[in-house]
């Protein structure tokens, strides 16, 4: 018997009535004109379950249960209310009504548990895998709920959802891997040349009246190449840009410069699956983060923007603990301490080398420059993304300094921290089974306060343990030419959710200055 | 040497040397540090787990003989499998892409020769114009000016400051800069061949014999710099199927050489070892043609 938790339901459902996307108003319909140009990450798969990172141009098709508002929060999206209850072991989602697929045909319960069976026993891979088998059993008591009954509390579970995307099991290649999907977004599945465009044309049956006002979107999926130069030139409305272009941009008087709201973080971190001497000494490893010049590093990372914590998170962030921040040893270089610590440690740098590994980042030489100031032998290796990847997976190094960047739930942060987690390479390898047992406990507590406080504990072991030194923040750069109107980056890469994006955007007259 | 063993020699060599790029390519694309799984694992969250069964589905993980030879037999009847990272059909994203390497290679090449001729010919004709002083110019050019440069130069001034071009999907542009430097490199062994010619002892007599200069240039001088013309042009037009990556990336051309790049940096071997070989082939198709020119208008290489 479900047990309704009403306070968290009666906030909720008040939240989904907020978030109803705007267009949910009646408004009269305006002709689509227009194709927005744009270019931030790439596509890797017509399968929108498969993905493992193409997060900035499936929405455009397809979209989820849930989405990211701008502030990070959960708002309702195909599903218009959920709730959560049995101490956060059952989730019931509403869906919404009116949402049509791509090829005409109604989305209801049954369409959406397929997509869950599909995640659960046919994906192997994917950003999603893992946690769909979280659930135990997938209900459709109704056309228009669906009840997820999950093995333990889940707290992550609702903005996982954001990214599970719903598709019509008419999808050609369902069985397989879907080569065309029918979605529910704002935009049809055109024509992907993959590493090239990916063009998507309105859907004119989208259940946001009067959305999209655009007739197309496409998005330049060129992996390399400097995309400003096409936003000075006006052959793309929106693109992510380095921090080193945004002087030339910032002159241009038809380009404005935005920022993701959340951020990437930088950080430092020491090879925890295989440490090896003088790096498995504590005393050794605080001397490397007495050397660290956190702001000076910010600085060069992203001029005045850059934010100095030794935190995952941004102040503002819910999880984001003051008090640990304003007791940060490190906040300013010492190297005092540093040469002390070493000594204390009988450790004479000089007749150390330390392998040092990154990615091909220039950011990563001032770390390497700040570190060899100790007197340490620093030989640093810059690889490219999967040489790097595959280095660090070897655990045959020392220190590595890489970043990472926004997500939609902190949770996707810390399982990177768990000795069995997705993808550890680039923090060392933790393996600590106290460490685990504490995310863990926090992913367990429905509450967000409490969960944020067990988050913090399980954060402290992390700073004692020393398994790596977060240097600081800067969020990602989106530049938008004049014309493009209704447009703020949101949250995460994500190109659509239920209160903003490319679904609100129009294109203005192009001027020229 | 008879005509048919003069025809099967050069095939069976080609065809050599087509096989031997196609193993170098294979232990080469080996040897690179990570696989496509490394790629997806790191844009994503896999655990080990996942990233082991995913290379069990894909067959990265075999060893290096077993992979060539799953993919010989195939690639022997044109079937190139799909590429791992996007699950296509390799040999889709190669004819997808080829018709622009095709377009912009054809296009530079075409419009460089014709310039190297053109400027050759008239510093021969007119002596004392400006025109040889251009040829020294344009291969100067072409040695000291990084075509990458100029790209970035032309997008300043012709789609920033004027508004004329699109930077993105601009095929004309690009064309010209390779085909300003590919001139750069034909015009000086051309005029320094013409020159030549123009003192060899059949022109004198043409010239004694009164004829036309006219005459004496279309058929005596430029004949015997076809054979120079020639290996010129085949060594320039092989460099331009690769070759023309700085522009395809700057002004957003999907074509092989952005293919390949993307799948190097995806470790996307199977749509990497097809660019290889689909390379590979069409310079030693290039060469060959040009070697059969040769032999039509040059008599010499079949004494």
């Amino acid at each position: 018997m479900m047990i309704p938790d009403l306070s968290r339901r009666g906030l909720l459902l008040g939240g989904a009535a907020l978030a109803a996307p705007r267009g949910a108003l009646a408004q009269p319909a305006a002709p689509r004109s227009g194709t927005l140009k744009i270019s931030t990450l790439g596509l890797d798969t017509a399968d929108p379950h498969r993905h493992t990172g193409s997060i900035a141009v499936q929405q455009a098709y397809v979209e989820g249960l849930t989405s990211i508002a701008a502030d990070g929060s959960v708002e309702p999206f195909l599903a218009e209310a959920f709730e959560t209850t049995h101490g956060g072991r059952v989730i019931t989602l509403r869906l919404r009504e009116g949402v049509r697929f791509h090829d005409g045909s109604a989305m209801t319960s049954a369409e959406v548990l397929a997509n869950f069976e599909r995640y659960r026993t046919r994906i192997r891979g994917g950003m999603l895998a893992e946690p769909m088998r979280q659930a135990e059993a997938v209900e459709a008591p109704d056309a228009r709920t669906i009840v997820v009954r999950l093995k333990d509390p889940y707290a992550p579970f609702l903005h996982l959802c954001s990214e599970f995307w719903v598709v019509s099991p008419n999808s050609p290649g369902w069985d397989a891997t879907i080569t065309r999907p029918i979605g529910t977004g704002p935009f049809t599945f055109g024509t992907w040349v993959p590493n090239a465009r990916f063009h998507a044309p309105a859907f004119e049956q989208y259940w946001q009246p009067g959305k999209p006002q655009l007739a197309a979107v496409e998005f330049d999926l060129r992996e390399s190449g400097d995309p400003s130069l096409a936003l000075r030139a006006g052959d793309l409305h929106i693109a992510s840009v380095g921090r080193d272009r945004l002087t030339t941009l910032s002159r241009d008087p038809n380009i404005r410069i935005g920022k993701l709201k959340d951020i990437q973080w930088f950080f430092v971190a020491f090879n925890n699956r295989n440490p090896r001497a003088p790096f498995d000494d504590i005393r050794v490893r605080r001397a490397v983060a007495h050397a660290l010049d956190k702001p000076g590093f910010m600085r060069f990372v992203a001029g005045t923007d850059g934010i100095v914590t030794n935190q995952m998170v941004i102040p503002g962030n819910a999880n984001f603990d003051r008090a640990l921040h304003e007791a940060d040893p490190y906040a300013r270089p010492d190297m005092d301490r540093a040469r002390a610590l070493l000594r204390e440690a009988g450790v004479d740098p000089a007749r150390i080398r330390v392998e040092m590994i990154s990615w091909q980042n220039s950011y990563a030489q001032v770390a390497a420059q700040m570190v060899s100031r100790l007197g340490f032998q620093v030989n640093h290796v810059p690889l490219d993304d999967i040489g790097a990847q595959r280095r660090a997976g070897q655990y045959d190094w020392d220190l590595a300094v890489f970043s990472s960047g926004p997500r939609p739930d902190v949770f996707l942060r810390y399982v990177r921290l768990m000795s069995n987690g997705p993808n550890p390479v680039l923090w060392g390898g933790i393996q600590d089974a106290e460490l685990d047992a504490m995310i863990r406990a926090a992913v367990a507590e429905p509450d967000q306060a409490r969960r944020a406080a067990l988050y913090n504990t399980a954060y402290r072991r992390v700073l004692e343990r020393h398994y790596f030194v977060v240097l600081g923040h800067s969020q990602n750069l989106i530049a938008q030419r004049a014309e493009v109107q209704g447009w703020d980056p949101g949250f995460t890469w994500s190109p659509h959710w239920a209160s903003g994006g490319i679904a609100q955007v129009s294109l203005g007259s192009r001027a020229r200055g | 040497m008879s005509g048919a063993l003069g025809l099967a020699l050069p095939t069976l060599r080609a065809l050599g040397l087509v096989a031997a790029i196609t193993v170098l390519a294979f232990l080469c694309i080996g040897a690179v540090p990570g696989d496509v799984v490394d790629v997806l694992a790191l844009q994503g969250d896999l655990t080990a787990d996942q990233q082991a069964a995913l290379r069990e589905e894909m067959g990265v993980g075999r060893p290096l003989h077993e992979r060539f030879l799953a993919w010989l037999g195939p690639a022997l009847r044109g079937e190139f499998g799909q590429s791992l990272r996007f699950g296509l059909p390799v040999s889709e994203l190669m004819w997808n892409a080829l018709p622009t390497t095709l377009k912009l290679a054809g296009l530079s090449f075409g419009i460089g020769l014709l310039l190297a001729f053109v400027v050759a010919v008239g510093a021969i004709a007119r002596p004392r114009s400006a025109l040889p002083a251009l040829v020294q110019a344009v291969n100067i050019w072409s040695v000291a000016v990084p075509t990458f440069c100029v790209g970035i130069a032309a997008i300043l001034v012709f789609s920033i400051w004027l508004g004329w071009l699109p930077v993105i999907g601009n095929l004309w542009v690009p064309a010209l800069i390779l085909a300003i430097d590919r001139a750069g490199e034909l015009v000086k062994p051309l005029y320094d061949e013409l020159k030549e010619q123009q003192g060899a002892p059949h022109v004198r007599a043409a010239r004694a014999k009164g004829l036309s200069a006219w005459r004496i240039g279309v058929v005596h001088v430029l004949p015997g710099a076809v054979p120079v013309l020639l290996a010129l042009s085949s060594v320039g037009l092989a460099g331009l199927l690769g070759g023309s990556l700085t522009m395809e990336v700057l002004f957003g051309l999907p074509g092989i050489g952005s293919l390949t790049l993307n799948a190097v940096h995806g470790r996307d071997w199977p749509l990497l070892q097809a660019v290889v070989v689909l390379l590979a082939t069409g310079v030693v198709l290039i060469n060959a043609l040009a070697d059969l020119l040769h032999r039509l208008v040059d008599p010499r290489p079949r004494r």
